[in-house]
């Protein structure tokens, strides 16, 4: 159990080490993914021996917070920690000509440590804490560049999607736990019936937003406004990998309805990111769409009954996609920009990274030598083998068709033509973690067996889905190297290349009600100020009458007396005349009183 | 024919006289004489008690001897007074006599 939570110590402390010492930032955050790296392998050759950890943290009153440890959540943190460690090895190379070390380290080690809160948590209150801490970090990373307006705006795009998505999460945890009266997951599997369905559909909501499944996909697109080493560890291992680990952890739950819903949308995806992908003039733009599509498939593996071959995807995409991300982020730094007008030729000149990009490329749409054809095979055997075949593979089929046309393109756009380069600063460690997850990219496929008896589940043989699957990778490399998008897409064109935003885009879906909501939100806020306000004002106004009650009342009070007590001393001034004549009068009225006293006989 | 009653009435006649003197007039010496009245009256009174109540009893007689003296001297500083004052003043009206008035 203390290797496992490694995991999530390593990067916490070197965040915390980074945020005190503030120097150092890069060997420090190196050393705290190490640390989680060497727990995370501790933990997965735990589980090959048959060893089961769970942990019970002290958390709220009646809500204790548990890690697991089981071959599901150990490959996952597995794959979290190698991914981390290789981006930030890539990123010591990367942020050598980049400013503000000390918050992209502390940053990154704080997303890698929540999300490795996410992956082991057994509990849907430590998941839900970890689903918003990640989703603060990569809010964060992707507005890493404060003074650029894309950065910030894209960062808060990217919130305003995923936060508005995660109301789905909230509203499942809550029908879960009202259902079955607990907070572990897999406890809560077994609440059946309506609850199941809903909390199945709130759940896929949560996951469409982090996986930016349509039609929640634009925010991915504005999200690389951010460094590059975070735009692969966004794509591969961590925020977006979110929602389809969130799915694959909760398959057991969903019932088949909601299954259908969830492959059907993961298929819709692929195919229409896959054209906004095909559609793209930037390469990291290219990419994140590319990343929608590939998540895509895995919803649709799931959805069609095979949560092995969403993991295995999810885990050969980790390495493909940070491998595409890291080679893209080298030649941003070699040619400045990442747009495709001025990386024409790049990989011309950077012929190992080229290499490393192929080989990922490749791997990608399920070439055979990478291992990405295993992941590629899963998904679709998962396809032909579901109940709703008929919808399902006609789906996989054309998305492996677009992945393998966007990818030839970009090759070929790589490839061809020709540049100028500027020397490239820490190249080595930027090498380093490419040419690391390259060789992963190629070589997991031969661990997906090994992965599959550890999971318990079964490979099918390469049959049916693995020669129509070759067949559609050939055939879109093929239109995509010779036939230009252009040509390709057609009127799709311009619709593609904004992301498909019909009718202003799908801001409308969730910007502007979040805006609409804000705006009520704020008039009621100004109200509720108003009654401060108010209630000040009546305490200003209490005090000045009950100040003006001292000055008119209790100080007019006491003039009052004073001058009644000085009026009443000049009526008895006045007896005092002086005249001889009026005194003795005085003594005369004194007199006959004091003998009518004595007359009536007091 | 002269009983008691006879001599209280002329007593009380004098006092009343003597009294509206002494309150009307503005003038020391006039003053004087008002309470001079009175004080006759008094004595008037106080022999009429004695002579048709007590003539066995010579306290009476002994109480208008006392009352006459202070009457004398009642006079003597009075007048005193008054001639100081006109002396002083040129004036006896005690209508101008405010000077110890604080």
């Amino acid at each position: 159990m203390i290797t496992a939570t490694l995991t999530i110590l390593g990067p916490l402390a070197a965040v915390v080490l980074i945020l005190l010492l503030r120097r150092g930032a890069s060997a420090l955050a190196l050393l705290g993914t190490a640390a989680g790296l060497v727990g995370a392998g501790f933990a997965l050759a735990g589980m090959a021996n048959g060893a089961r950890y769970a942990a019970t943290l002290p958390g709220l009153p009646g809500l204790p917070l548990r890690l697991v440890v089981e071959p599901l959540t150990a490959v996952l943190s597995a794959l979290v920690a190698v991914v981390g460690f290789l981006v930030v090895v890539y990123a010591v190379g990367y942020m050598k000509v980049e400013d503000g070390k000390v918050r992209s380290f502390a940053q990154v080690s704080f997303f890698l440590a929540a999300m490795q809160a996410l992956v082991l948590a057994g509990d849907w209150v430590l998941l839900l804490a970890a689903w918003e801490l990640i989703g603060v970090s990569s809010y964060l990373l992707i507005g890493f560049h404060l003074d650029r307006p894309a950065a910030a705006s894209g960062a808060a795009r990217a919130f305003l999607y995923t936060r508005s998505a995660d109301l789905g999460l909230y509203a499942a945890i809550f029908v879960l736990v009202a259902g079955t009266g607990t907070s572990e997951i897999p406890a809560t599997f077994d609440v059946g019936g309506p609850s199941a369905t809903a909390a199945g559909l709130l759940l896929l909501l949560a996951a469409a937003g982090k996986s930016a499944q349509a039609p929640l996909h634009g925010w991915l697109q504005d999200a690389m406004a951010g460094p590059t080493p975070v735009s692969a560890l966004l794509h591969s291992a961590t925020l977006v990998a979110a929602g389809a680990i969130l799915l694959i952890r909760a398959y057991p739950l969903l019932p088949p309805g909601v299954l259908l819903v969830v492959g059907l949308l993961g298929g819709l995806t692929a195919l229409v990111t896959g054209l906004v992908a095909l559609a793209q003039t930037d390469l990291k733009r290219l990419l994140a769409a590319s990343t929608s599509s590939q998540y895509g498939f895995m919803l649709l593996a799931l959805g069609a009954g095979g949560p092995f071959g969403a993991l295995a995807h999810l885990v050969a995409h980790a390495a493909m996609k940070s491998a595409l991300f890291l080679g893209a982020g080298f030649f941003q730094h070699a040619r400045g920009s990442t747009a495709f007008d001025h990386l024409t030729g790049a990989g011309r000149e950077h012929r190992r990274v080229f290499l490393g990009f192929v080989v990922a490329g490749l791997a990608l749409p399920g070439v055979p030598p990478p291992g990405g054809v295993w992941a590629e095979d899963a998904v679709l055997a998962a396809a032909f083998g579901a109940e709703d075949a008929w919808a399902f593979v006609p789906l996989a089929i054309l998305g492996t068709l677009l992945t393998g046309a966007y990818v030839a393109r970009a090759l070929r756009l790589l490839w061809r033509g020709e540049g100028r380069d500027t020397p490239v600063a820490g190249a080595s460690w930027m090498g380093a973690g490419l040419a690391a997850l390259a060789v992963l990219a190629a070589t997991l496929g031969a661990a997906l067996p090994p992965l599959a008896r550890l999971l318990g589940a079964e490979t099918e043989g390469l049959g049916l889905g693995a020669v129509f699957g070759l067949a559609a990778t050939l055939a879109g490399l093929t239109v995509g190297w010779y036939v230009s998008p252009g040509r390709l897409l057609g009127p799709l064109r311009g619709l593609a290349e904004s992301g498909f935003r019909i009718g202003g885009g799908f801001d409308g879906l969730v910007a502007r009600p979040a805006l609409a909501t804000a705006r009520v939100l704020s008039v009621f806020d100004d109200s509720i100020h108003a009654v401060v306000l108010g209630v000040g004002r009546l305490g200003f106004a209490a005090g000045r009458a009950s100040r003006l009650a001292d000055e008119r009342g209790i100080d007019g009070l006491i003039s009052a007396l004073v001058d009644g007590v000085r009026r009443l001393g000049g009526r008895a001034r006045e007896l005092q005349s002086g005249l001889v004549h009026k005194e003795l009068l005085l003594a005369v009225v004194g007199a006959a009183l004091i003998f009518l006293l004595l007359a009536t006989g007091l | 024919m002269a009983t008691l009653t006879v001599a209280l009435i002329v007593g009380a006649v004098l006092f009343g006289i003597g009294l509206y003197g002494a309150l009307s007039q503005t003038n020391l010496v006039m003053i004087m004489m008002g309470v001079e009245l009175m004080l006759g009256a008094a004595m008037v009174n106080l022999v009429a008690f004695w002579r048709f109540l007590h003539p066995e009893v010579y306290a009476g007689q002994m109480f208008v001897l006392i009352v006459m003296t202070v009457m004398a001297l009642e006079m003597t500083v009075g007048f005193g007074i008054a001639t100081g004052r006109f002396r002083a003043k040129g004036s006896v009206e005690m209508e101008e006599a405010g000077d110890l008035k604080g």
